[in-house]
């Protein structure tokens, strides 16, 4: 047994086995993290899902978990799809400012070329 | 939009209106129509005012409470749902159904992946912005211009952009294009702290961009198409009245997840 719980184990009040799917993701210090995944996803389905990543795979989606449970938290109705509209938006605002500004370009260029044309004239 | 029935079906499907579960009101339920889908997939007796009879039909909606309950599990939708008022719900059983999903096809990353592409793509264009805004500035000095852009650069995505609606949910967050290396930026073998540090360097758009998040389901602009949550975002707006968007994608089958 753990001596010392995981944070999921200290938040579900159960004994840390030595070979608990959590205590490697959910270190004792930091209680929020599991906190956050488990009230969203909740400690059962969590555990399924790490259970079938192999194991090197585990941290990455434990952290992609609590970035998701986390935007769901602040943000109950559109969670982190939320954040991938205000992604597509901005890509949409910077293209367009990335078009005028070449197009921009294409005048002042156009000038250019026409003021040394009649400067040679 | 209503207190309920956007009911999630299928495109070909007869239709929120059709549905047993479609009521006016929002307290729709077993009753007559029989169970809802996720009464039906949970094997129980669909009361009258079920917490998801209104959003998971007893048709279609089945297979999408099948990937909402496997990933969230039907008690933590059950309270997430309790405290949205009534008239979001149905937004959020959409993204909550996208995400389920996604997770699905990428137990690893999930939607985060597809968050991070778009980041990097951000991230691009600016750095685009930046470069012929420069050049820009030479041109209007008595200076010559700079050279020209090195070919290693990537390419300027000159998307047309998509009419923002729930519709344009992203078909999926695996395959990415090869533009963006995810590989290194999900270090295969960091620790989580290397993942940590990934995430603080990760800029929250919200926090940089404010938190103007859509307020409808009509203006959560995703891009990209999905077949299957195109046809349950599709029913949803059209259900509220909005044009249905054009159908970039061949009929949904229903399908469950991949």
């Amino acid at each position: 047994m753990n001596p010392k719980r995981c944070a999921a184990c200290r938040y579900l009040r159960r004994r840390c086995p030595k070979d608990c799917v959590f205590s490697p993701y959910f270190p004792p210090n930091n209680p929020e993290k599991f906190a956050c995944v488990h009230r969203i996803y909740g400690a059962g389905n969590v555990s399924k899902m790490l259970q079938q990543l192999p194991v090197q795979t585990r941290a990455e989606a434990v952290e992609s978990l609590c970035f998701e449970a986390t935007c769901r938290i602040e943000d109950p109705v559109y969670g982190c799809v939320g954040m991938i509209s205000l992604l597509q938006t901005q890509i949409q605002k910077t293209e367009s400012l990335l078009a005028r500004t070449q197009a921009e370009i294409t005048v002042a260029q156009i000038k250019h070329s026409q003021n040394q044309h009649s400067e040679f004239m | 939009m209503s207190g309920g029935g956007n009911t999630l079906t299928s495109m070909g499907g007869s239709g929120c209106g059709g549905g047993s579960s479609g009521s006016g009101g929002g307290t729709s339920g077993g009753g007559g129509g029989g169970p809802c889908g996720a009464c039906k997939f949970l094997r129980r007796k669909c009361v009258p005012g079920c917490i998801f009879a209104p959003y998971f039909d007893s048709e279609q909606g089945s297979a999408y409470f099948a990937a909402v309950h496997k990933v969230f599990g039907a008690s933590n939708i059950s309270k997430l749902l309790l405290h949205i008022p009534v008239h979001r719900r149905s937004d959020a059983v959409v993204t909550i159904c996208y995400e389920a999903q996604a997770r699905i096809r990428d137990p690893i990353y999930g939607c985060v992946a597809h968050i991070f592409a778009l980041q990097q793509q951000v991230v691009n264009l600016q750095a685009e912005v930046s470069y012929v805004q420069a050049h820009l500035a030479s041109l209007e000095l008595p200076q010559p211009p700079p050279p020209p852009r090195p070919q290693s650069q990537p390419q300027l995505l000159f998307l047309t952009p998509p009419p923002l609606s729930i519709t344009d949910l992203p078909a999926s967050v695996s395959p990415l294009p090869s533009t963006y290396d995810l590989a290194s930026t999900f270090d295969q073998a960091a620790s989580p702290s290397s993942w940590a540090t990934q995430q603080r360097r990760f800029v929250d758009p919200r926090h940089q961009y404010g938190r103007s998040l859509p307020s409808s389901s009509a203006t959560l602009g995703l891009g990209g198409g999905n077949s299957d949550l195109e046809a349950l975002a599709h029913e949803l707006l059209h259900r509220q009245g909005s044009p249905p968007p054009t159908a970039t994608d061949d009929s949904p089958s229903r399908t469950k997840s991949r």
